[in-house]
Protein backbone atom coordinates (compact mmCIF):
# COMPACT_ATOMS: atom_id res chain seq x y z
CA UNK A 1 0.00 0.00 0.00
CA UNK A 2 0.98 3.76 -0.21
CA UNK A 3 1.19 6.46 1.99
CA UNK A 4 -2.62 7.29 0.96
CA UNK A 5 -3.47 4.38 1.43
CA UNK A 6 -2.28 3.46 4.72
CA UNK A 7 -3.84 7.19 5.53
CA UNK A 8 -7.04 5.96 4.26
CA UNK A 9 -7.14 2.76 6.22
CA UNK A 10 -6.20 4.37 9.58
CA UNK A 11 -9.16 6.93 9.14
CA UNK A 12 -11.36 4.12 8.12
CA UNK A 13 -10.53 2.18 11.54
CA UNK A 14 -10.54 4.92 13.50
CA UNK A 15 -6.93 5.16 14.87
CA UNK A 16 -6.68 6.66 18.13
CA UNK A 17 -4.75 10.10 18.17
CA UNK A 18 -4.49 10.64 14.52
CA UNK A 19 -3.86 14.23 13.78
CA UNK A 20 -3.00 14.61 10.46
CA UNK A 21 -0.37 13.65 7.63
CA UNK A 22 2.66 15.84 7.16
CA UNK A 23 3.45 15.49 3.24
CA UNK A 24 6.41 16.56 0.59
CA UNK A 25 5.67 19.77 -1.17
CA UNK A 26 7.52 21.64 -3.45
CA UNK A 27 8.37 25.29 -2.53
CA UNK A 28 5.19 27.84 -2.23
CA UNK A 29 5.10 30.58 -5.04
CA UNK A 30 3.76 33.10 -3.59
CA UNK A 31 5.98 32.90 -0.43
CA UNK A 32 9.94 33.77 -1.65
CA UNK A 33 11.31 32.40 1.69
CA UNK A 34 9.28 29.09 1.79
CA UNK A 35 11.16 26.33 0.35
CA UNK A 36 8.68 23.36 0.31
CA UNK A 37 9.68 19.92 1.97
CA UNK A 38 11.64 17.22 0.54
CA UNK A 39 11.33 13.48 1.80
CA UNK A 40 8.79 11.40 3.28
CA UNK A 41 5.58 11.58 4.37
CA UNK A 42 4.45 11.42 8.14
CA UNK A 43 1.36 10.37 10.18
CA UNK A 44 1.38 12.89 12.60
CA UNK A 45 -0.52 11.64 16.36
CA UNK A 46 -1.02 12.46 19.64
CA UNK A 47 2.13 11.24 21.86
CA UNK A 48 -0.39 10.76 24.45
CA UNK A 49 -2.17 7.93 22.51
CA UNK A 50 0.81 6.68 20.44
CA UNK A 51 0.91 3.46 21.59
CA UNK A 52 -2.64 2.52 21.20
CA UNK A 53 -2.33 3.73 17.82
CA UNK A 54 0.83 1.26 17.07
CA UNK A 55 -1.67 -1.12 18.68
CA UNK A 56 -4.21 -0.46 15.50
CA UNK A 57 -1.05 -0.47 13.09
CA UNK A 58 0.16 -3.94 14.32
CA UNK A 59 -3.14 -5.16 14.85
CA UNK A 60 -5.46 -4.11 11.61
CA UNK A 61 -5.46 -6.77 9.04
CA UNK A 62 -4.50 -4.71 6.19
CA UNK A 63 -2.06 -2.31 7.88
CA UNK A 64 -0.28 -5.43 9.34
CA UNK A 65 3.03 -3.36 10.62
CA UNK A 66 4.53 -6.55 12.15
CA UNK A 67 7.50 -4.70 13.26
CA UNK A 68 8.78 -1.31 15.05
CA UNK A 69 11.83 -0.45 12.96
CA UNK A 70 13.02 2.49 14.81
CA UNK A 71 12.46 4.83 17.66
CA UNK A 72 14.19 8.25 18.14
CA UNK A 73 13.34 11.43 18.74
CA UNK A 74 14.50 15.19 17.13
CA UNK A 75 15.16 18.31 19.09
CA UNK A 76 14.35 20.94 16.28
CA UNK A 77 16.17 24.03 17.55
CA UNK A 78 16.81 25.52 20.93
CA UNK A 79 14.15 28.06 21.04
CA UNK A 80 11.69 25.62 19.67
CA UNK A 81 9.05 24.62 22.52
CA UNK A 82 8.76 20.95 21.19
CA UNK A 83 10.60 17.88 20.35
CA UNK A 84 9.55 15.17 17.71
CA UNK A 85 9.65 11.44 18.66
CA UNK A 86 9.51 9.84 15.33
CA UNK A 87 8.36 6.18 14.98
CA UNK A 88 9.29 3.79 11.80
CA UNK A 89 7.23 1.00 10.89
CA UNK A 90 7.44 -2.00 8.29
CA UNK A 91 5.13 -4.66 6.94
CA UNK A 92 6.76 -7.41 6.08
CA UNK A 93 3.73 -9.44 4.77
CA UNK A 94 2.21 -6.08 2.92
CA UNK A 95 6.14 -4.64 1.97
CA UNK A 96 4.92 -1.32 3.28
CA UNK A 97 6.66 1.33 5.76
CA UNK A 98 4.85 4.16 7.64
CA UNK A 99 6.39 6.94 9.50
CA UNK A 100 4.79 8.38 12.20
CA UNK A 101 5.67 11.29 14.19
CA UNK A 102 4.52 12.74 17.14
CA UNK A 103 4.87 16.38 18.09
CA UNK A 104 5.81 16.83 22.37
CA UNK A 105 6.27 19.69 24.24
CA UNK A 106 9.73 20.33 26.01
CA UNK A 107 8.16 21.10 29.66
CA UNK A 108 6.41 18.10 29.35
CA UNK A 109 7.99 15.89 27.94
CA UNK A 110 6.61 12.34 28.86
CA UNK A 111 4.57 9.69 26.45
CA UNK A 112 3.43 5.91 27.24
CA UNK A 113 5.90 3.61 27.13
CA UNK A 114 5.19 1.45 23.61
CA UNK A 115 7.01 -1.57 24.88
CA UNK A 116 3.82 -3.57 25.65
CA UNK A 117 3.07 -2.97 21.66
CA UNK A 118 6.65 -3.71 20.50
CA UNK A 119 9.48 -5.39 22.46
CA UNK A 120 11.59 -3.84 19.63
CA UNK A 121 10.93 -0.26 21.46
CA UNK A 122 12.72 -1.13 24.86
CA UNK A 123 16.05 0.09 24.10
CA UNK A 124 15.10 2.46 21.45
CA UNK A 125 13.36 3.82 24.17
CA UNK A 126 16.10 3.64 26.82
CA UNK A 127 18.63 5.85 24.30
CA UNK A 128 15.62 8.24 23.65
CA UNK A 129 15.21 8.76 27.26
CA UNK A 130 18.87 9.18 28.29
CA UNK A 131 19.64 10.97 25.39
CA UNK A 132 16.54 13.69 25.24
CA UNK A 133 15.39 13.22 28.53
CA UNK A 134 11.93 12.30 27.29
CA UNK A 135 9.94 10.16 29.95
CA UNK A 136 8.28 6.75 29.04
CA UNK A 137 5.69 6.29 31.39
CA UNK A 138 5.80 2.46 32.41
CA UNK A 139 8.67 1.50 30.94
CA UNK A 140 10.04 -2.08 32.60
CA UNK A 141 13.56 -1.26 32.63
CA UNK A 142 13.99 2.76 32.79
CA UNK A 143 18.18 2.66 33.35
CA UNK A 144 20.58 4.01 30.81
CA UNK A 145 21.99 1.95 27.90
CA UNK A 146 24.78 4.14 26.03
CA UNK A 147 25.46 6.44 28.40
CA UNK A 148 26.91 6.10 32.28
CA UNK A 149 24.75 5.75 35.07
CA UNK A 150 25.82 9.20 36.78
CA UNK A 151 25.73 11.07 33.28
CA UNK A 152 24.70 14.60 34.29
CA UNK A 153 22.51 16.20 31.15
CA UNK A 154 21.08 15.06 27.70
CA UNK A 155 23.58 15.46 25.20
CA UNK A 156 21.67 15.25 22.51
CA UNK A 157 19.24 18.43 23.40
CA UNK A 158 20.22 21.50 21.57
CA UNK A 159 21.10 23.48 25.25
CA UNK A 160 23.33 20.64 26.24
CA UNK A 161 26.48 21.65 27.46
CA UNK A 162 29.42 19.69 27.65
CA UNK A 163 31.07 19.19 30.65
CA UNK A 164 33.78 20.25 31.96
CA UNK A 165 35.27 17.20 33.18
CA UNK A 166 33.86 14.25 34.50
CA UNK A 167 35.58 12.17 37.28
CA UNK A 168 38.36 14.18 37.40
CA UNK A 169 39.36 14.06 34.06
CA UNK A 170 39.60 16.77 32.25
CA UNK A 171 37.14 17.20 29.06
CA UNK A 172 38.84 20.38 27.33
CA UNK B 1 31.00 1.00 36.99
CA UNK B 2 30.12 -0.98 39.94
CA UNK B 3 27.69 -3.58 40.20
CA UNK B 4 25.87 -4.10 43.09
CA UNK B 5 23.98 -7.21 43.33
CA UNK B 6 20.71 -5.24 43.45
CA UNK B 7 21.14 -3.75 39.74
CA UNK B 8 22.24 -7.16 38.68
CA UNK B 9 20.09 -8.96 36.31
CA UNK B 10 16.26 -9.64 36.87
CA UNK B 11 15.29 -12.77 37.21
CA UNK B 12 13.95 -14.65 34.47
CA UNK B 13 12.79 -18.10 33.24
CA UNK B 14 13.52 -20.42 36.25
CA UNK B 15 11.96 -20.06 39.49
CA UNK B 16 14.90 -19.19 42.37
CA UNK B 17 14.97 -21.06 45.24
CA UNK B 18 13.99 -18.67 48.71
CA UNK B 19 16.61 -17.31 50.61
CA UNK B 20 14.67 -19.34 53.40
CA UNK B 21 15.34 -22.91 51.36
CA UNK B 22 19.00 -22.03 50.02
CA UNK B 23 19.57 -21.16 54.10
CA UNK B 24 17.98 -25.24 54.85
CA UNK B 25 20.22 -26.33 52.00
CA UNK B 26 23.61 -25.05 53.61
CA UNK B 27 22.51 -25.88 56.95
CA UNK B 28 21.41 -29.48 55.84
CA UNK B 29 25.10 -29.78 54.64
CA UNK B 30 27.34 -28.65 57.55
CA UNK B 31 25.29 -30.66 60.11
CA UNK B 32 27.57 -34.09 60.52
CA UNK B 33 25.64 -37.16 60.52
CA UNK B 34 22.00 -35.75 58.70
CA UNK B 35 20.50 -38.51 56.42
CA UNK B 36 21.39 -38.81 52.96
CA UNK B 37 17.89 -38.51 51.82
CA UNK B 38 17.80 -34.97 53.17
CA UNK B 39 19.52 -33.94 49.84
CA UNK B 40 17.21 -35.51 47.28
CA UNK B 41 15.01 -38.11 46.04
CA UNK B 42 16.09 -41.80 47.40
CA UNK B 43 15.47 -45.03 45.67
CA UNK B 44 16.76 -48.90 46.78
CA UNK B 45 18.41 -50.28 43.31
CA UNK B 46 17.51 -54.04 42.89
CA UNK B 47 21.08 -55.48 43.99
CA UNK B 48 20.06 -53.58 47.47
CA UNK B 49 22.11 -50.63 47.31
CA UNK B 50 20.42 -47.36 48.28
CA UNK B 51 21.20 -44.62 45.59
CA UNK B 52 20.71 -40.79 46.35
CA UNK B 53 20.58 -38.08 43.81
CA UNK B 54 21.97 -35.51 44.98
CA UNK B 55 20.44 -32.40 44.59
CA UNK B 56 23.06 -30.45 43.06
CA UNK B 57 21.78 -26.76 42.56
CA UNK B 58 24.14 -24.48 44.09
CA UNK B 59 23.87 -20.50 45.03
CA UNK B 60 23.42 -18.22 42.36
CA UNK B 61 26.67 -16.66 40.75
CA UNK B 62 27.19 -13.51 39.03
CA UNK B 63 29.57 -13.22 35.74
CA UNK B 64 30.71 -10.10 34.02
CA UNK B 65 31.03 -11.68 30.47
CA UNK B 66 33.10 -9.12 29.09
CA UNK B 67 33.88 -6.28 28.88
CA UNK B 68 37.00 -7.93 27.39
CA UNK B 69 36.24 -10.76 26.06
CA UNK B 70 36.75 -12.25 22.76
CA UNK B 71 33.34 -13.31 22.22
CA UNK B 72 31.90 -9.99 22.30
CA UNK B 73 32.86 -9.13 19.75
CA UNK B 74 34.46 -5.94 20.64
CA UNK B 75 33.71 -4.24 24.21
CA UNK B 76 30.29 -5.25 25.51
CA UNK B 77 29.51 -6.66 28.72
CA UNK B 78 26.66 -9.33 29.51
CA UNK B 79 26.27 -9.30 33.41
CA UNK B 80 25.02 -13.23 33.97
CA UNK B 81 23.35 -14.44 36.44
CA UNK B 82 24.16 -18.59 36.80
CA UNK B 83 23.27 -21.25 38.92
CA UNK B 84 25.79 -23.93 37.91
CA UNK B 85 26.22 -24.25 34.65
CA UNK B 86 22.32 -22.96 33.55
CA UNK B 87 22.18 -18.57 33.10
CA UNK B 88 19.09 -17.19 35.03
CA UNK B 89 19.33 -13.57 34.00
CA UNK B 90 21.42 -11.80 31.74
CA UNK B 91 22.13 -7.88 31.07
CA UNK B 92 24.21 -6.48 28.44
CA UNK B 93 25.90 -3.51 29.17
CA UNK B 94 26.57 -1.06 26.47
CA UNK B 95 28.16 2.07 25.84
CA UNK B 96 32.05 0.92 25.92
CA UNK B 97 32.89 1.97 22.52
CA UNK B 98 30.02 4.58 22.09
CA UNK B 99 31.45 7.91 20.27
CA UNK B 100 28.47 10.13 19.63
CA UNK B 101 28.07 9.18 16.02
CA UNK B 102 24.30 11.21 16.22
CA UNK B 103 25.51 14.20 17.52
CA UNK B 104 28.87 14.51 15.48
CA UNK B 105 26.15 14.28 12.68
CA UNK B 106 24.65 17.61 13.83
CA UNK B 107 27.95 19.48 14.38
CA UNK B 108 29.98 18.63 10.97
CA UNK B 109 28.84 19.36 7.22
CA UNK B 110 27.08 16.51 5.65
CA UNK B 111 30.35 15.26 3.34
CA UNK B 112 32.40 15.60 6.28
CA UNK B 113 30.22 13.02 8.35
CA UNK B 114 30.68 10.26 5.95
CA UNK B 115 33.95 9.15 7.47
CA UNK B 116 32.20 8.38 10.19
CA UNK B 117 29.76 6.18 8.72
CA UNK B 118 32.46 4.18 8.15
CA UNK B 119 33.18 3.66 11.50
CA UNK B 120 30.03 2.07 13.22
CA UNK B 121 29.98 -1.71 11.38
CA UNK B 122 33.70 -1.36 10.82
CA UNK B 123 33.25 -4.86 9.20
CA UNK B 124 31.15 -3.06 6.18
CA UNK B 125 32.16 0.15 5.93
CA UNK B 126 31.05 0.24 2.24
CA UNK B 127 27.23 -0.57 3.07
CA UNK B 128 27.55 2.04 5.85
CA UNK B 129 28.49 4.90 3.61
CA UNK B 130 25.92 3.40 0.89
CA UNK B 131 23.51 3.89 3.42
CA UNK B 132 24.03 7.54 4.63
CA UNK B 133 25.13 8.38 0.98
CA UNK B 134 21.61 7.12 0.15
CA UNK B 135 20.19 9.39 2.80
CA UNK B 136 20.99 12.42 1.71
CA UNK B 137 20.33 11.84 -2.22
CA UNK B 138 16.91 11.05 -0.96
CA UNK B 139 16.58 14.72 0.35
CA UNK B 140 18.88 15.72 -2.56
CA UNK B 141 17.25 14.56 -5.62
CA UNK B 142 20.05 14.23 -7.56
CA UNK B 143 20.59 11.31 -10.32
CA UNK B 144 23.42 8.84 -9.96
CA UNK B 145 25.36 7.82 -13.26
CA UNK B 146 24.93 4.24 -13.49
CA UNK B 147 28.51 3.42 -13.71
CA UNK B 148 28.27 4.60 -10.17
CA UNK B 149 25.38 2.39 -8.99
CA UNK B 150 27.38 -0.64 -10.61
CA UNK B 151 30.22 0.15 -8.76
CA UNK B 152 28.18 0.45 -5.71
CA UNK B 153 26.66 -2.94 -6.07
CA UNK B 154 29.77 -4.59 -6.70
CA UNK B 155 31.19 -2.87 -3.52
CA UNK B 156 28.43 -3.50 -1.03
CA UNK B 157 27.76 -7.01 -2.26
CA UNK B 158 31.92 -7.78 -1.99
CA UNK B 159 32.10 -5.97 1.88
CA UNK B 160 29.36 -8.53 2.54
CA UNK B 161 30.97 -11.54 1.55
CA UNK B 162 33.90 -9.93 3.59
CA UNK B 163 31.66 -9.62 6.48
CA UNK B 164 30.08 -12.43 6.58
CA UNK B 165 33.68 -14.55 6.21
CA UNK B 166 34.31 -12.86 9.64
CA UNK B 167 31.01 -13.45 10.79
CA UNK B 168 31.28 -17.37 10.23
CA UNK B 169 34.58 -17.42 10.61
CA UNK B 170 34.72 -15.73 14.53
CA UNK B 171 31.60 -17.60 14.97
CA UNK B 172 33.16 -20.91 14.56
CA UNK B 173 36.24 -19.64 16.46
CA UNK B 174 33.57 -18.64 19.33
CA UNK B 175 32.45 -22.06 19.84
CA UNK B 176 35.93 -24.02 19.77
CA UNK B 177 36.90 -24.56 15.69
CA UNK B 178 39.97 -22.54 14.88
CA UNK B 179 40.79 -23.39 11.39
CA UNK B 180 37.68 -21.92 9.50
CA UNK B 181 38.69 -18.43 11.13
CA UNK B 182 42.14 -18.56 9.08
CA UNK B 183 40.60 -19.66 6.01
CA UNK B 184 38.17 -16.99 6.04
CA UNK B 185 40.52 -14.30 6.51
CA UNK B 186 42.25 -15.92 3.89
CA UNK B 187 39.82 -14.53 1.47
CA UNK B 188 38.83 -11.55 3.62
CA UNK B 189 42.38 -10.33 3.06
CA UNK B 190 41.89 -10.41 -1.01
CA UNK B 191 38.54 -8.79 -1.00
CA UNK B 192 40.44 -5.94 1.14
CA UNK B 193 43.07 -5.87 -0.95
CA UNK B 194 40.65 -5.31 -3.61
CA UNK B 195 39.10 -2.46 -2.39
CA UNK B 196 42.89 -0.98 -1.14
CA UNK B 197 43.44 -0.64 -4.99
CA UNK B 198 40.04 1.47 -5.49
CA UNK B 199 40.08 3.46 -2.80
CA UNK B 200 42.98 3.60 -1.22
CA UNK B 201 41.87 2.22 2.22
CA UNK B 202 41.75 -1.51 3.86
CA UNK B 203 38.86 -1.21 6.73
CA UNK B 204 37.22 2.69 6.72
CA UNK B 205 36.40 3.47 2.83
CA UNK B 206 34.81 6.00 2.62
CA UNK B 207 34.45 4.98 -0.94
CA UNK B 208 31.09 5.82 -2.14
CA UNK B 209 29.72 9.42 -2.07
CA UNK B 210 27.10 11.64 -2.41
CA UNK B 211 26.51 11.59 -5.49
CA UNK B 212 28.10 8.47 -6.74
CA UNK B 213 31.64 7.17 -5.86
CA UNK B 214 34.89 8.56 -5.04
CA UNK B 215 36.64 7.38 -8.13
CA UNK B 216 36.94 5.04 -11.06
CA UNK B 217 37.82 1.40 -10.75
CA UNK B 218 41.94 1.34 -11.81
CA UNK B 219 42.82 -0.69 -15.28
CA UNK B 220 42.22 -4.45 -14.45
CA UNK B 221 40.39 -3.90 -11.15
CA UNK B 222 37.06 -5.97 -13.06
CA UNK B 223 39.14 -8.77 -13.94
CA UNK B 224 40.65 -9.03 -10.73
CA UNK B 225 37.20 -8.66 -9.42
CA UNK B 226 36.17 -11.08 -11.52
CA UNK B 227 38.89 -13.73 -10.84
CA UNK B 228 37.89 -13.63 -6.76
CA UNK B 229 34.75 -14.43 -7.92
CA UNK B 230 35.76 -17.34 -9.63
CA UNK B 231 38.45 -18.34 -6.35
CA UNK B 232 36.08 -17.98 -4.20
CA UNK B 233 33.17 -20.14 -5.81
CA UNK B 234 36.01 -23.10 -5.15
CA UNK B 235 36.93 -21.83 -1.61
CA UNK B 236 33.07 -21.45 -0.31
CA UNK B 237 32.30 -25.32 -0.26
CA UNK B 238 35.33 -25.57 1.85
CA UNK B 239 34.03 -23.35 4.54
CA UNK B 240 30.44 -25.21 4.33
CA UNK B 241 31.95 -28.64 4.36
CA UNK B 242 34.40 -27.74 7.50
CA UNK B 243 32.20 -25.50 8.99
CA UNK B 244 28.35 -26.13 8.35
CA UNK B 245 28.11 -30.12 8.06
CA UNK B 246 30.59 -30.69 10.89
CA UNK B 247 29.08 -32.75 13.49
CA UNK B 248 30.84 -30.39 16.17
CA UNK B 249 29.84 -27.49 14.81
CA UNK B 250 26.17 -29.09 14.45
CA UNK B 251 26.14 -29.74 18.08
CA UNK B 252 27.27 -27.12 19.59
CA UNK B 253 24.26 -25.22 17.59
CA UNK B 254 21.83 -26.93 16.30
CA UNK B 255 18.37 -26.46 18.91
CA UNK B 256 20.37 -23.60 20.46
CA UNK B 257 18.63 -20.15 20.94
CA UNK B 258 15.44 -20.61 18.81
CA UNK B 259 13.96 -17.48 17.73
CA UNK B 260 10.86 -18.10 16.77
CA UNK B 261 8.79 -16.23 13.53
CA UNK B 262 6.98 -14.01 16.43
CA UNK B 263 9.77 -12.87 18.44
CA UNK B 264 11.67 -11.83 15.61
CA UNK B 265 8.80 -9.50 14.70
CA UNK B 266 8.61 -8.49 17.84
CA UNK B 267 12.10 -7.88 18.73
CA UNK B 268 12.35 -6.20 15.37
CA UNK B 269 14.88 -8.24 14.14
CA UNK B 270 16.52 -8.10 10.25
CA UNK B 271 18.79 -9.46 8.17
CA UNK B 272 20.44 -13.24 8.80
CA UNK B 273 18.99 -12.54 12.28
CA UNK B 274 15.12 -12.48 10.52
CA UNK B 275 15.53 -14.98 7.60
CA UNK B 276 17.18 -17.55 10.14
CA UNK B 277 13.62 -17.33 11.72
CA UNK B 278 12.41 -18.48 8.38
CA UNK B 279 10.98 -14.59 7.62
CA UNK B 280 10.99 -14.45 3.77
CA UNK B 281 12.42 -10.70 3.61
CA UNK B 282 15.12 -9.51 2.19
CA UNK B 283 15.13 -5.16 1.46
CA UNK B 284 17.10 -5.94 -1.83
CA UNK B 285 14.12 -7.49 -3.23
CA UNK B 286 11.23 -6.53 -1.45
CA UNK B 287 11.42 -2.52 -1.09
CA UNK B 288 14.61 -2.61 -4.02
CA UNK B 289 16.74 0.70 -3.73
CA UNK B 290 20.03 0.87 -6.44
CA UNK B 291 20.35 -1.45 -9.17
CA UNK B 292 18.39 -4.36 -7.07
CA UNK B 293 15.16 -4.08 -8.69
CA UNK B 294 16.56 -4.46 -12.06
CA UNK B 295 19.30 -7.55 -10.50
CA UNK B 296 15.71 -9.10 -9.24
CA UNK B 297 13.82 -8.85 -12.02
CA UNK B 298 16.93 -10.59 -14.06
CA UNK B 299 16.29 -13.32 -11.38
CA UNK B 300 20.13 -13.18 -11.14
CA UNK B 301 20.14 -14.09 -7.03
CA UNK B 302 17.93 -15.50 -4.86
CA UNK B 303 17.21 -14.98 -1.02
CA UNK B 304 17.97 -18.01 1.39
CA UNK B 305 15.92 -18.80 3.85
CA UNK B 306 16.54 -21.47 7.17
CA UNK B 307 14.10 -24.08 6.68
CA UNK B 308 15.62 -25.60 10.34
CA UNK B 309 17.39 -28.58 8.43
CA UNK B 310 19.47 -29.11 11.45
CA UNK B 311 16.90 -28.51 14.31
CA UNK B 312 13.87 -26.46 15.27
CA UNK B 313 13.70 -23.34 12.84
CA UNK B 314 15.13 -20.22 14.28
CA UNK B 315 18.06 -21.96 16.13
CA UNK B 316 21.87 -20.85 15.91
CA UNK B 317 22.65 -22.78 13.45
CA UNK B 318 19.79 -22.02 11.01
CA UNK B 319 21.46 -18.11 11.47
CA UNK B 320 25.08 -19.31 10.43
CA UNK B 321 23.55 -21.30 7.03
CA UNK B 322 21.85 -18.04 5.49
CA UNK B 323 25.28 -15.90 6.48
CA UNK B 324 27.30 -18.99 4.56
CA UNK B 325 24.78 -19.20 1.57
CA UNK B 326 23.86 -15.30 1.44
CA UNK B 327 27.81 -15.26 0.50
CA UNK B 328 27.26 -17.03 -2.80
CA UNK B 329 24.14 -15.18 -3.44
CA UNK B 330 26.34 -11.58 -3.32
CA UNK B 331 28.88 -13.44 -6.10
CA UNK B 332 25.72 -13.92 -8.48
CA UNK B 333 24.86 -10.27 -7.79
CA UNK B 334 28.62 -8.88 -8.71
CA UNK B 335 28.80 -11.30 -11.34
CA UNK B 336 25.88 -9.59 -12.96
CA UNK B 337 27.46 -6.38 -12.19
CA UNK B 338 30.27 -7.16 -13.84
CA UNK B 339 28.12 -8.29 -17.18
CA UNK B 340 26.57 -4.94 -17.21
CA UNK B 341 28.84 -2.96 -16.65
CA UNK B 342 29.70 0.18 -19.09
CA UNK B 343 32.13 3.09 -19.34
CA UNK B 344 30.49 6.41 -17.98
CA UNK B 345 30.99 9.32 -15.25
CA UNK B 346 30.90 8.13 -11.86
CA UNK B 347 30.13 10.81 -9.67
CA UNK B 348 26.88 13.63 -10.40
CA UNK B 349 27.50 17.27 -10.32
CA UNK B 350 27.73 17.49 -6.27
CA UNK B 351 29.26 20.89 -4.55
CA UNK B 352 31.92 20.69 -2.30
CA UNK B 353 30.05 22.67 0.48
CA UNK B 354 26.31 21.07 0.40
CA UNK B 355 23.12 22.64 0.96
CA UNK B 356 20.57 19.84 1.22
CA UNK B 357 17.07 21.12 0.48
CA UNK B 358 14.51 21.57 3.70
CA UNK B 359 12.96 17.78 4.59
CA UNK B 360 13.14 14.79 6.50
CA UNK B 361 13.81 11.46 5.57
CA UNK B 362 14.43 7.62 6.29
CA UNK B 363 15.88 5.33 4.15
CA UNK B 364 17.00 1.52 5.37
CA UNK B 365 19.02 -0.37 3.34
CA UNK B 366 19.91 -4.62 3.56
CA UNK B 367 23.15 -4.45 5.72
CA UNK B 368 24.99 -7.56 6.45
CA UNK B 369 23.91 -7.30 9.54
CA UNK B 370 20.12 -6.06 9.02
CA UNK B 371 18.45 -3.26 8.03
CA UNK B 372 20.44 -0.06 8.57
CA UNK B 373 18.09 3.09 8.38
CA UNK B 374 19.38 6.31 8.62
CA UNK B 375 16.74 9.42 9.51
CA UNK B 376 18.07 12.39 8.57
CA UNK B 377 16.42 16.30 9.27
CA UNK B 378 17.70 19.26 7.07
CA UNK B 379 16.94 23.05 7.72
CA UNK B 380 18.61 23.76 4.53
CA UNK B 381 21.71 24.44 5.60
CA UNK B 382 25.28 22.89 5.53
CA UNK B 383 24.74 21.03 8.72
CA UNK B 384 22.20 18.30 9.51
CA UNK B 385 19.66 19.20 12.06
CA UNK B 386 19.46 15.27 13.34
CA UNK B 387 21.28 12.15 12.15
CA UNK B 388 19.65 9.45 13.75
CA UNK B 389 21.24 5.95 12.89
CA UNK B 390 19.32 2.58 12.80
CA UNK B 391 22.28 0.62 13.76
CA UNK B 392 20.95 -3.84 13.28
CA UNK B 393 23.36 -4.83 15.75
CA UNK B 394 21.54 -2.43 18.10
CA UNK B 395 18.18 -3.88 17.69
CA UNK B 396 19.58 -7.60 17.23
CA UNK B 397 21.56 -7.77 20.36
CA UNK B 398 18.09 -6.75 22.62
CA UNK B 399 17.07 -10.58 21.85
CA UNK B 400 19.73 -11.93 24.26
CA UNK B 401 18.26 -10.46 27.10
CA UNK B 402 15.66 -13.17 25.98
CA UNK B 403 17.58 -15.83 24.61
CA UNK B 404 20.47 -16.22 27.27
CA UNK B 405 17.82 -17.16 30.98
CA UNK B 406 17.88 -21.13 30.28
CA UNK B 407 20.66 -21.71 28.23
CA UNK B 408 23.92 -22.85 29.51
CA UNK B 409 26.39 -20.94 29.92
CA UNK B 410 28.37 -23.01 26.81
CA UNK B 411 25.61 -22.31 24.55
CA UNK B 412 25.66 -18.60 25.90
CA UNK B 413 28.33 -17.98 23.79
CA UNK B 414 26.98 -19.78 20.96
CA UNK B 415 24.05 -17.40 21.38
CA UNK B 416 25.89 -14.47 21.53
CA UNK B 417 28.43 -15.46 18.51
CA UNK B 418 24.57 -15.97 16.35
CA UNK B 419 23.61 -12.58 16.53
CA UNK B 420 26.52 -11.66 15.00
CA UNK B 421 26.89 -8.00 16.61
CA UNK B 422 29.27 -5.28 15.98
CA UNK B 423 30.13 -3.36 18.87
CA UNK B 424 30.73 -0.06 16.63
CA UNK B 425 27.20 -0.42 15.48
CA UNK B 426 25.62 -0.90 18.90
CA UNK B 427 26.89 1.91 20.53
CA UNK B 428 27.95 4.08 17.47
Amino acid sequence: MDFQGIHDRLRACNAPGLLGIDLPRGPDPKDKKDKGRAGDPFVLVEPSKLASFLTVCRDDERLSFEMLIDLSAVDPAKEDPNFWVVVSLLSVQRKHRLQIKCVLPKSQASLPSTVPVYRASQWHERECAEMFGIRFEGHPDPRNILLPDDWVGHPMRKDYEFPKEYHGISCE
Amino acid sequence: MAVTPSQAAPHHGDPQPTDAQRAARKGAQHAPGTPLSQFGAERVLPSGEREVALDVRTSDMEINFGPQHPATHGVMRVLMRTDGELVTGAQPHLGYLHRCAEKIGESVEWLQYLPYTDRYDYLAAMNNNLAYSMAVEALLGVPIPRRAEMLRVICAELNRIGSHLVAIGTYGLDIGAFTPFFYAFREREWMMALFEKICGARLTYSYIRIGGVFNDAPVGWLEDVARFCDTFEEKWQEYFDLLMVNQIFIKRTANIGVISKEMAFDFGLTGPMLRGSGVDWDLRRDLPYSLYGEICRDKAFGIPIARGEMGQLGDCWDRAWVRTVEMMESVKIVRWCLQHIEPGPVLGDIPKTLRVPVGEVYVGIENPRGELGHYVVSDGGKIAIRVRVRGPSFTNLAVVEELLPGALVGDAIAIIGSTDIVVGETDR
